[in-house]
């Protein structure tokens, strides 16, 4: 690998993945399906000062592949950025994504803006969708720290970037979660209203969807629960994640299974 | 139509070097300086915006003395083979040493190959891990490249301000006394430069993936009172 030196006209200026696509180093696109991992649920709730973000562990191919992936990463210190669809193509996106907001600051002495962010990952989603079986969506939430404001934004499979004001989801357990995020969603959440509806969204879609795994009280192992506000991306301990899901499980069986009453 | 003279290898190469010299003269210098937790850098440089100094990588900084947009394109470059060895190989196997060779090299051939010199001197330093030492590169504008032990001065002036950070720093200090002797190096006897004009950058653990920090003018101001 030499210097990677452009004259004024061919230069990538600060994008990583231009310069990456142009020298040969990013992937190229796969147009055979093997049956690799898949599958997940996460969730973005915005609340008054950021949001938070709650993801399952999970990974799923003929069987369980892993249970315990990490599939909410922060794409810099104000940026999370989860995965869904292919686990290969996924991290694949995440690493870009990690790489490209970090080069663009160091090339450029300033960060990229939260929609900048969003934008920057509609065509990379768009070429592998279009281009590839092994498909990949992910769910971009941050802090926009001009615009002091949690915003969320989500893709379609053609790499479509849209907005959300309430909350999102992505994933196989979507649906589930969906149901109990619209019921519960208010716009004046905040912080531990929105990790506690969250993590019921998310039990609720571990609960009825065979690829998102729920919390495990067997391996102690739990879903992944971080907030982004204006003091970064924040992880929540995980005896903290762990007591908020036994609370869930508990009522879940004082009322023995039965989901409904006042979001239970 | 234009006639070639004969010109010796001896003159040409004299000729250039002198050209290049008078270039990079014209800019201000910097110091770069090993202390007893980190690498810091300091230029002088009246423009708070067209950075002398920069982050490269982890544990990688890079400055450039002389013309501004010839040491710019170096300093891409030099994030951009950073960022692309990282994500072929691994974070860990990107290296200060290999860079600067680099960096001798494309300098070396423009001095003896390219339209004109590049008028530029650039120093890389790595911060110390278990896997490799502090470094100070210095690499010059014919392509000679220096392994600096303990400080290096880049720019027009570089022998006397040399001379007067040795002589007031013969071991590692603290960042408050190296950066008070690079910027009384910097400025000589006569004169006092104002922070604002003063661009610092340091590589330092902090327990954080990323050493480099830009040090704010206020930051500046507070270690040099």
């Amino acid at each position: 690998m030499g210097l990677p030196l452009f004259s004024a006209h061919a230069d990538p200026g600060p994008s990583f993945w231009h310069y990456a696509d142009g020298a040969g180093i990013a992937p190229s696109s796969a147009t055979h399906h093997d049956d690799t991992p898949h599958a997940t649920t996460v969730i973005a709730v915005r609340y008054d000062e950021g949001v938070v973000m709650v993801g399952d562990r999970q990974a799923t191919g003929n069987y369980i592949a892993s249970r315990d992936v990490r599939k909410i990463e922060p794409a810099d210190h104000f940026t999370a950025l989860a995965i869904s669809g292919s686990a290969a193509r996924g991290i694949e996106l995440l690493k870009i994504a990690q790489l490209s907001f970090e080069h663009y600051e160091k090339m450029t002495d300033s960060a990229l803006s939260l929609e900048g962010k969003a934008n920057y990952l509609s065509p990379i989603i768009q070429r592998n969708n279009l281009t590839s079986p092994l498909l990949v969506l992910p769910l971009l939430a941050g802090w926009d720290d001009s615009h002091r404001v949690g915003r969320i934004f989500e893709y379609d499979g053609a790499g479509g970037c849209y907005e959300r004001f309430d909350f999102a989801t992505i994933g196989s357990g979507s649906p589930f979660a969906e149901g109990a995020l619209r019921l519960g969603f208010r716009s004046d959440l905040d912080r531990e209203g929105a990790l506690e509806l969250g993590a019921l969204a998310l039990y609720e879609a571990g609960d009825n969807d065979p690829s998102t795994g729920g919390p495990d009280f067997v391996r102690n192992i739990f879903p992944m629960m971080i907030t982004v506000s204006a003091s970064g991306f924040q992880e929540i301990a995980g005896p903290e994640v762990g007591e908020r899901f036994r609370l869930i499980n508990e009522r879940r069986t004082e009322s023995r299974g039965v989901a409904g009453g006042s979001l239970r | 139509m234009s006639n070639y003279f004969y010109v010796s290898p001896e003159q040409l190469i004299k000729d250039r070097a002198e050209f290049a010299q008078k270039g990079i003269a014209r800019g201000r210098s910097l110091v770069a300086a090993i202390y007893d937790q980190g690498v810091v850098l300091v230029a002088e440089n009246p423009s708070a915006s067209l950075n002398k100094i920069s982050e490269i990588y982890d544990r990688i900084a890079f400055a450039g003395a002389g013309k501004y947009n010839e040491f710019d394109r170096l300093r891409e470059a030099g994030i951009r083979w950073a960022d692309s060895t990282g994500y072929t190989y691994s974070r860990e196997d990107v290296d200060a040493r290999a860079l600067a060779n680099y960096y001798a090299q494309h300098l070396g051939d423009m001095f003896t190959e390219g339209q004109k010199p590049l008028e530029v001197e650039i120093l890389v330093a790595q911060l110390g891990n278990k896997l490799r030492p502090t470094k100070l590169y210095r690499v010059a504008y014919e392509g000679t490249i220096s392994d600096e032990p303990r400080f290096a001065v880049l720019g027009g002036d570089a022998e006397t301000i040399k001379e007067r950070f040795a002589q007031s720093e013969d071991s590692l200090q603290s960042l408050t006394v190296t950066l008070r002797n690079a910027s009384s190096a910097l400025s000589g006897p006569d004169r006092v430069i104002p922070t604002e004009e003063l661009e610092v950058g340091i590589l330092e653990d902090r327990g954080n993936r990323r050493t480099f920090v830009r040090l704010t003018d206020e930051q500046v101001k507070e270690l040099l009172s």
